[in-house]
């Protein structure tokens, strides 16, 4: 209140680096108005949208708003990209997942952190007859199935030679072929 | 400390998000009278996305994605009201049919479109398919439509059906690339959009389909609004609401708050509710 007549009339504004501030008129709040890039609130305690970090340390040291970190599999178009604390990911694209969306999510195998999209997580489509429980997620890194009994490629889609019937669900069967009348 | 609200002054207004505020821009005719622009409501641990209007009460409503939820208050002053808070993931749109007394909303992370009276009740979903990022919501009270807009990277659109969710149709989908702003003009029944992959602001009247680009080169459009001929957006490079008069096809103006940080959506404040009635009333 400049009109009050005392040296006490203007406080310096309670902003990072002397930074502005104005007077809510309703409730006599101070509010900073000019807060450092990437950061909000009242006294910029908060990082914007799309930042993540604890500018006053509220839960621990101090660390500065910084831009969300998710391995490039996030859209720039998105919003709420980030939780603005902790910097967890919350909109992971191209099939991965995780805080930082730095793994493929379940069901989808491969390298989230492959610099083209179309080499990031491919879906493990097992096959339903060949694989245990017929699971749907698989290694996330070879992208092989877990296979019943005597079943093999990748994806649990066919049978070891020698072994027959798939679709039963259960693993393959031994063909039991008799040696003299079979050609190989 | 709770939010206030400072109550408007009469006459219509842009108003806008920007992060933890809603702020607004007296309108003098077309222009911005950006030193009497200011805060109408500080809440700065939320991320406030969408706004909309009821000129019926006066009332402000808006989603936000911290929380996440939907809330309301009134431009005469008075405390936040929170409207939604349970089944929401990532509400960024919204729109109010303020003869049918029902708001709409998008949620980009459920994928679905939403309807609901204006105090949450009867609330309802209206669409569950084929949205992969819809975000721009409006409606048309009188007409009965609803418009949106789906940014998905792979098949961007504009879409419209009735209000009760029958006569679904596509109405843009070429030449589209992130169609983040939506406004519908009751006056002169044009449908605008901005798109921030094109970098173009294009109108429509979408029973004739005649659509025409009316700005070009623009930086990052988010939000935009409609006040007769001339339109407001938001947009993200700028940190700016951006004045164009959608007839010459140029910007005419532009604001750019104390703080330089995103601008989320924006929508015009009427001093009185556009002429019509409720089409469900007729007959």
């Amino acid at each position: 209140d400049s009109t009050a007549g005392t040296p006490t009339d203007c406080a310096p504004c309670p902003c990072p680096g002397g930074t502005s501030c104005a007077v809510v008129p309703r409730t006599n709040e101070v509010v900073c108005t000019n807060c450092p890039t990437g950061t909000t609130g009242k006294k910029c305690e908060l990082c914007d949208d799309g930042y993540f970090g604890d500018p006053m340390g509220h839960n621990g040291p101090p660390r500065p708003c910084r831009p969300c970190k998710c391995s490039d599999n996030i859209d720039t178009n998105a919003v709420g990209n980030c939780d603005r604390e902790t910097g967890e990911c919350l909109k992971c694209i191209f099939n991965t997942d995780g805080f930082f969306c730095d793994r493929c999510k379940d069901g989808f195998y491969g390298n989230a952190l492959a610099a083209n999209p179309a080499d990031k997580c491919k879906a493990c489509s097992c096959s339903p007859f060949g694989t245990v429980d017929r699971q749907t997620n698989c290694n996330q890194v070879t992208g092989q199935c877990p296979c019943l009994p005597h079943v093999t490629n990748r994806d649990c889609s066919a049978c070891e030679p020698g072994f027959f019937n798939l679709q039963s669900g259960q693993g393959c069967k031994r063909c039991n072929c008799s040696e003299i009348g079979s050609t190989n | 400390t709770k939010p206030d609200v400072s109550p408007l002054p009469p006459g219509s207004h842009l108003l806008f998000a920007q992060t933890g505020k809603i702020e607004h821009i007296p309108l003098d005719s077309y222009h911005l009278k950006k030193s009497e622009a200011k805060a109408v409501l500080h809440i700065p641990d939320k991320v406030v996305i969408a706004v909309a209007y009821d000129c019926v009460d006066k009332m402000v409503y808006w989603t936000e994605i911290t929380g996440p939820s939907i809330n309301k208050a009134s431009l005469q002053g008075g405390d936040p009201i929170p409207i939604i808070r349970s089944e929401l993931e990532s509400p960024e749109g919204i729109a109010v049919d303020h003869l049918g007394r029902t708001m709409f909303w998008t949620d980009s992370m459920r994928d679905v479109i939403e309807v609901a009276s204006l105090d949450g009740s009867q609330r309802r979903i209206l669409f569950n398919t084929d949205l992969i990022n819809p975000r721009a919501i409006v409606t048309d009270p009188v007409n009965g439509y609803l418009y949106w807009a789906d940014w998905n990277r792979d098949a961007p659109k504009i879409e419209a059906s009735y209000m009760d969710g029958t006569s679904r149709r596509v109405l843009v989908k070429d030449n589209l690339m992130l169609p983040n702003g939506l406004t519908y003009d009751p006056q002169t029944s044009q449908l605008c959009w901005a798109d921030a992959g094109t970098l173009k602001v294009e109108c429509m009247t979408p029973s004739l389909g005649n659509r025409r680009k009316v700005l070009d080169g623009v930086q990052y459009p988010f939000g935009i609004t409609s006040y007769g001929r001339n339109l407001y957006y938001t947009d993200w490079k700028r940190d700016a609401v951006i004045a164009a008069n959608s007839y010459a096809g140029k910007e005419t103006d532009e604001f750019h708050p104390q703080k330089q940080s995103r601008l989320y959506g924006i929508t015009t404040a009427y001093a009185q509710c556009p002429a019509g009635q409720n089409y469900c009333s007729v007959n």
